[in-house]
């Protein structure tokens, strides 16, 4: 534990943290027999994951309710319950289909206005615009009249043109990364 | 460089003037620890079950106070550290600005937002920061719950998962009586009387543009774009990484962040003062610097005064072997002298011993064979005292003017010499050929000078005769020489790196010369015969194996000769090869754009460590704040903050009766926002996208970053929206995700 500031030596800064530490600090407002759900951090990738799940099951719920509930082939009786039938994929995209319109359906009938915003629809759309295709020096930000085939980067003039060619690979896929345009091996 | 040397050196034609040293080198920021936070708890004794705790839950900072407060008591790092100290045997937790005050707390810090969202998902470093709230806010929990009911904001369309994870803590956890949820950009907007609006809030992590008509906001048209200051300061962090791929120092998160915020600004024109931002003019000024801590490697500066003693000790010491060198040559002369004289006496002795025989017993004693080699013996001692004794006296020109020496014995046949003579004149003819050989030399390199005259003559009437040609060629040849040297440039760039193929190459060539078997092409060959070093060219290889110093400076040197030499001969008789032109103005650092970049309109010396650690900031200070305006120059697919706005005024919302009011009210809030020139951009942007007769104003929050949690505080502390808390018993009837809508809030999805 070394101290980040030249003026405390080791027992003003244990002293300091001694002060500083919540942990120690009696906390009586909260619920003594609380305990934290198991695995409650979940990252973004989780959440959303879970929660466009939830959503899909709810709309399955919903569609094969009633009349949609398709009726079981019953043949001789030969062992419904065994007899699993390979998942159609013409009725795997209907539903799809269904999913999509009962959505939109039921956000209309809510809020006359469209679709009930979520985390993930109200994220802006790619761009439109011709500023879009504006071209940026990879190096120095200055406008890019040129590429080079050979990198993919874009560059201003011929001098850094002089140094794209001298640059190793890694160099070069950084600059690419940091527009966003590398090569991503999976 | 003192100022003086500057304004003193003339301006050599072809290069732009010298720049005074810079005026201003800014510094980067201390880690931002505040120092221990006193409890306060005089808002605690004033308030009563009905006043709430506002709590602004920002990933820039997490912001708590009472709603009768004017501004928020606390503004917390959302961070926590928690770790185990095992000397101590205790757990340390440490939060907001306090992980700062210890290396292993900076270390074990974790950000309650999952980086770069607003989405919280570390729940107990989310505990760790709500009982530091509490903790500071004085609340003594005396029924064992906080007590109060509270208002805490959450992103724009928050994910069911949060909110349900969150009211659980503060039900169950904390025992509040009732909670409120609204949006931070929402508040900030009715704190600053907006009623009709289109509300810009580019804060931390994400930007969101969301339309209000009538005080009700049109969540369904919000859009999110996800960059904020964070991103912002991690793409300068990005640019700076690969700028100075080699930077000594580390720059943090937290200092990127104050660079972003003290440096960069919003360009008003990107396109035109861009291009202008390298040009040598006035590059002093948008050039800033910024100096990492460095230490300078000592150099013992002696003074003059030791300098001369030293160089004096120098002398002294030299001047005694000298003297003892000439003491040794003189002992060496006084024996040779003497023993010439012994030599000579035995001569003369010689002369009077009559008999043969007696003769050649004084010669035996002497260690002598006959006469011959005693007389050869005093000639050599004769011949070495002079020559010593001349060079004592400083003058050893004399064997210049020898006198051609005489080979006799040369013209003689061998069978009419005897045994001795046949030895002595093998030994003429060596010596005949050595001096032969010197000749010959002389006479080549006469010739040499000769023939390079001659060139030059040939040379010179060519040029009279056909200068353009002449020129031509000498370009030419220019030429090819500069491209050898960018060649060598690239090899040695390309042998830096291991998996080049240059490098490849020359492990290959490595391989070969240490293999003992010969390599396939050679034994297609045929046989094994070796012919290594047959041709000269062949032990090329070993230079194009030799890497690191020196191992090409000889022929880099010759280069750079060539090429003066051409150039001088065309700056003398070629009319458009100006100074200018000449490589060595060519690669000026003032003329180099990319120096302008790296080290501004300054001289940079690799040696220095002051400038080693110096970042210059010129580019990226209008380039990092543009990402919200086009970020598609960081790689982010999403339509900019001008694009996303003109979308929701003139499609969106083109058949609202209430438009005209939306775009007469641009509402500017969040941290990101606070760039200089961001309103006047923004609202310039958005001029030329609407219809000329089309009024708009923009404006931005009395205070972008804190009005956020004051919209909060006035909203909770109204009558009427006591009815907007969900009480626990609520909470537990109606699930985790519920909320009670508001015009402050989202829509419970």
């Amino acid at each position: 534990m070394a101290p980040l500031t030249a003026q405390s030596d080791e027992k003003t800064h244990q002293a300091l943290l001694d002060k500083l530490d919540i942990y120690a600090v009696h906390k009586p407002f909260r619920n003594p027999n609380w305990r934290p759900p198991q695995r409650r951090n979940k990252n973004l990738k989780q959440v959303l994951g879970e929660a466009s799940r939830k959503e899909a099951s709810m709309m399955n719920t919903q569609a094969n309710s009633g009349a949609s509930t398709p009726a079981i082939a019953s043949e001789g009786g030969s062992t419904p319950a065994g007899n699993v039938r390979p998942p159609n994929i013409a009725q795997a995209a209907q539903s799809l289909d269904r999913l999509v319109l009962e959505r939109n359906g039921r956000a209309a009938a809510g809020n006359a206005t469209g679709p009930a915003p979520t985390y993930t629809n109200i994220e802006s759309a790619p761009s439109f615009h011709p500023s879009a295709q504006k071209k940026y020096c990879d190096i120095t930000g200055l406008p890019a009249p040129y590429t080079d085939p050979k990198t993919r980067l874009r560059y201003h003039n011929k001098e850094m043109f002089g140094t794209i060619r001298t640059m190793p690979q890694n160099v070069y896929e950084g600059y690419l990364a940091a527009r966003g345009a590398h090569t991503v091996l999976k | 460089m003192a100022p003086s040397a500057i304004d003193d050196a003339p301006a050599a034609s072809g290069r732009n003037s010298p720049k005074r040293p810079p005026a201003r080198i800014w510094n980067v920021s201390e880690p931002p620890f505040e120092g221990y936070r006193p409890i306060d708890t005089e808002g605690y004794a004033r308030s009563n079950g009905e006043t709430a705790i506002i709590i602004d839950n920002g990933s820039s900072a997490v912001r708590a106070g009472w709603s009768f407060d004017s501004k928020p008591r606390l503004s917390v790092l959302p961070n926590m550290a928690r770790y185990r100290d095992r000397k101590l045997n205790r757990t340390f937790t440490f939060i907001g600005s306090d992980v700062y005050s210890d290396g292993t707390a900076r270390g074990q810090s974790k950000s309650i937002y999952e980086p770069g969202s607003n989405i919280i998902n570390n729940w107990d470093a989310m505990e760790g920061v709500l009982d530091y709230c509490f903790i500071k806010m004085g609340i003594d929990g005396r029924s064992g719950s906080i007590d109060r009911p509270i208002v805490m904001t959450e992103p724009v369309a928050n994910l069911g998962y949060t909110r349900k994870t969150m009211s659980e803590i503060l039900f169950e956890c904390y025992g509040a009586p009732s909670v409120a949820y609204g949006v931070d950009s929402l508040f900030s907007y009715s704190y600053n009387g907006g009623r009709s609006g289109l509300v810009v809030d580019s804060s931390y992590t994400s930007t969101h543009l969301i339309p209000v008509v009538d005080t009700k906001p049109l969540l369904s048209q919000a859009t999110r774009l996800n960059w904020g200051r964070f991103q912002s300061a991690q793409y300068l962090l990005k640019l700076l990484r690969l700028k100075y791929p080699s930077f000594p120092g580390k720059i943090s998160d937290t200092q990127a962040e104050d660079l972003v915020r003290e440096h960069c600004y919003v360009s008003q024109n990107y396109e035109e003062e861009l291009s202008r931002y390298l040009d040598w003019t006035g590059l002093e000024d948008r050039d800033h610097i910024i100096q990492t801590p460095f230490t300078e490697q000592v150099v013992i500066q002696k003074t003059e005064e030791e300098l001369a003693i030293a160089a004096e000790k120098r002398k002294e010491s030299g001047r005694r072997l000298q003297a003892q060198a000439a003491k040794m040559r003189l002992e060496k002369l006084k024996k040779k002298e003497e023993e010439f004289e012994y030599y000579v006496q035995l001569q003369a002795q010689l002369q009077e011993i009559p008999t043969k025989k007696e003769k050649a017993r004084v010669l035996e004693s002497n260690d002598f064979d006959d006469e011959g080699q005693l007389d050869k013996r005093v000639k050599e001692l004769e011949k070495s005292i002079k020559k010593t004794r001349n060079k004592d006296l400083g003058d050893d020109a004399e064997e210049e003017q020898q006198e051609e020496p005489t080979f006799p014995l040369l013209e003689v046949p061998d069978d009419q010499l005897d045994e001795e003579g046949i030895k002595q004149k093998r030994q003429q003819r060596l010596m005949k050929s050595n001096y032969d050989a010197r000749l010959r030399a002389r006479v080549e390199k006469e010739a040499e000078k000769a023939r390079q005259a001659e060139e030059q003559r040939l040379d010179d009437e060519r040029r009279e005769a056909d200068p353009e040609g002449w020129i031509g060629e000498r370009r030419i040849a220019r030429q090819a020489i500069v491209q050898k040297m960018k060649d060598r440039e690239r090899l040695k760039a390309e042998l830096s790196n291991r998996k080049s193929l240059a490098n490849q190459m020359r492990m290959k060539s490595i391989a070969n010369l240490a293999s003992d078997a010969p390599s396939k092409k050679r034994r297609r060959g045929g046989g094994d015969d070796d012919t290594f070093g047959a041709d000269d060219a062949d032990w090329g290889v070993y230079r194009t194996i030799a890497t690191g110093e020196g191992s090409d400076d000889e022929e880099e040197e010759d280069l750079s000769k060539t090429l003066k030499d051409i150039e001088s001969q065309l700056l003398e008789h070629d009319p458009n090869f100006t100074e200018e032109s000449t490589r060595e103005a060519q690669t000026d650092w003032t003329k180099s754009v990319l120096h302008a970049f790296f080290h501004g309109p300054y001289p940079y010396d690799p040696e220095s460590q002051r400038e080693a650690h110096q970042l210059h900031l010129n580019v990226e200070r209008i380039r990092v704040p543009e990402v919200v305006f086009q970020p598609s120059i960081a790689g982010l697919d999403q339509a900019g903050i001008v694009e996303i706005a003109s979308t929701i005024l003139t499609e969106r919302l083109a058949n609202n009766p209430r438009r005209d009011d939306v775009l007469n009210d641009i509402f500017l809030t969040g941290g990101n926002t606070l760039f200089q020139g961001f309103e006047e951009r923004l609202r310039n942007e958005l001029r030329a996208v609407l219809p000329a007769e089309q009024s708009i104003k923009v404006r931005r929050a009395k205070d972008c970053v804190l009005d956020s949690w004051r919209g909060a505080a006035q909203w909770a502390g109204k009558k009427e929206n006591r009815r907007n808390f969900i009480t626990k018993a609520e909470w537990a009837e109606k699930g985790g995700e519920y909320i009670k809508e508001h015009d402050l809030g989202n829509a419970l999805g």
